[in-house]
């Protein structure tokens, strides 16, 4: 049931919802909705300037809120630091190919990026390559993690930009961010963090953390989908590529979404280190359950440097497809890094990218947590995983016999 | 009451899975589904699915490397 009392689609056969599929996107927090609310029926004038009409100011006065608040989140004390965009895939493609275009033909065509970015970074530095910048894809250890040192070697007098991500989107690895944006300073490069899944559920403070460009978005953390933001230093040179009006300082024109920038803000003040706390409780419990519970697992990731609603676990001889479809059966949601299931028809390139086989990226299985799982959430998604794993062993060819 | 007939035959796992799932979504309750194919995994996999789903498997025969599987939804 929802919060209406609407009933949503039950599981096919399944009297559980055990939604944990955080990542991917999470449910919208009713105070997140009433939130935007007056900005849908009220003050829904676009934002103008003081010489404008009265709801136009109200709704200027309330998207600078906003902006204030998700700035200060990052530890940023500029609110014109924070742009608003249509989600992390715009964010990403803003701030790279907004260097690219800004310092390209001024200081160099060269970019630096991990092999187990998410796809907007990975194919935004695709598409440049293509068109004559040269990207440099750098290799990270079998937990994921990139050493900064191979940053600082790889860095060249032509680079403009290092692009690395603060957290995984798959195995919930975390970047030493804060080494590698004070080597690019050194070196006066510039750096692009992509936060998509560390924001508010991980500390980033970019007082303190010389990063440059950082992407947020609202859909991971019980926000609306469709809305995200790039933090952008003062001083970063970034050409604007999205043309048309003067909104967010000149650097994306467009109607601003203000019901979405208040949904943003709100659902990033509604996250509590309290709540990462649990989530990290339940995140550990899961792992623990399932790596010593079952036989032929593997935890993907670092162990400790990971996001606390990630666990992401290879179940060995069994196909990540299979699983994901007798869980959902059985009234789970989750995700595998599986191919055929996946939309880019290819084996997780992350779980090949910490030097795994296919085998394990096959049965590769993400487990992500959110505001509305509990313990038992966790109880019953181990309980039926080991069920389902044993009973797709008994059938394959490949599991051995014991 | 409806018969949905399913061909999967040379489908490999998971679609005869993903295919058998799809017709349980697009029939209703009583209806017959009959799932031919060849992947001899899958065989074995849609009996499982099916108890999954506190279905009535009605029949499981083979011939000739090619299976055929009943199912009252």
């Amino acid at each position: 049931m929802d919060h209406q009392g609407t009933p949503v689609s039950p599981p096919l056969g399944g009297s559980q919802t055990g939604y944990l599929d955080n990542a991917a996107a999470t449910r919208l927090d009713e105070r997140v909705l009433e939130a935007m609310r007056p900005y849908l029926f009220e003050t829904y004038a676009v934002a103008t300037s003081e010489f404008g009409y009265s709801m136009g100011i109200e709704a200027r006065e309330s998207l600078d809120r906003a902006r204030t608040s998700l700035a200060g989140r990052l530890g940023s004390t500029g609110a014109e630091e924070f742009v608003f965009t249509s989600g992390s895939t715009e964010s990403s493609n803003m701030a790279i190919k907004g260097v690219a275009m800004a310092l390209g033909e001024k200081k160099g065509k060269h970019l630096i990026t991990s092999r187990i970015e998410d796809f907007p970074v990975l194919n935004t530095m695709a598409a440049l390559s293509r068109a004559g910048y040269r990207v440099d894809v750098l290799d990270v250890d079998g937990q994921g993690l990139l050493d900064p040192a191979a940053v600082e070697k790889a860095i060249s007098p032509d680079t403009i930009l290092v692009s690395v991500q603060h957290a995984n989107q798959e195995i919930g690895t975390v970047q030493d961010i804060e080494s590698i944006a004070k080597i690019c300073r050194e070196k006066g490069v510039l750096f692009h963090t992509d936060a998509t899944h560390s924001f508010t559920r991980l500390p980033l403070d970019v007082g303190r953390v010389p990063v440059d460009l950082v992407t947020v978005a609202a859909h991971t953390i019980h926000g609306p989908k469709g809305t995200g933001g790039l933090y952008i230093r003062q001083g970063t040179s970034l050409t604007k590529w999205m043309d048309g009006g003067f909104q967010e300082f000149n650097r994306r024109a467009g109607v601003e979404d203000i019901p979405a920038a208040i949904g943003f803000a709100t659902a990033a003040e509604l996250v509590t280190d309290d709540e990462n706390t649990r989530l990290g409780g339940l995140r550990d419990l899961l792992m623990d359950k399932v790596l010593h519970g079952i036989p032929y697992t593997t935890l993907n990731g670092h162990p400790s440097r990971r996001l606390p609603q990630n666990a992401n676990i290879t179940f060995h001889y069994v196909e990540g497809e299979s699983i994901t479809l007798h869980l959902d059966m059985r009234g789970f949601s989750v995700s595998t890094g599986s191919a055929c299931f996946s939309r880019s028809l290819e084996a997780s390139h992350v779980i090949m990218g910490i030097g795994g086989d296919h085998e394990r990226a096959h049965g590769s299985v993400r487990f992500t947590f959110g505001r509305y799982n509990t313990r038992a959430d966790v109880d019953a998604v181990v309980e039926n995983v080991a069920e389902v794993v044993a009973e797709l062993r008994v059938i394959s060819p490949l599991a051995p016999k014991d | 009451m409806a018969e949905c007939k399913v061909d999967v035959c040379g489908k490999t796992c998971p679609q005869p899975l993903v295919e058998f799932r799809r017709a349980v979504r697009q029939t209703a309750p009583g209806d017959i589904i009959e799932v031919t194919g060849t992947h001899p995994e899958s065989k074995k996999e849609i009996p499982l699915a099916v108890k999954a789903l506190k279905l009535e498997l009605l029949s499981v025969e083979e011939e000739g490397g090619k299976w055929t599987i009943k199912v009252r939804r």
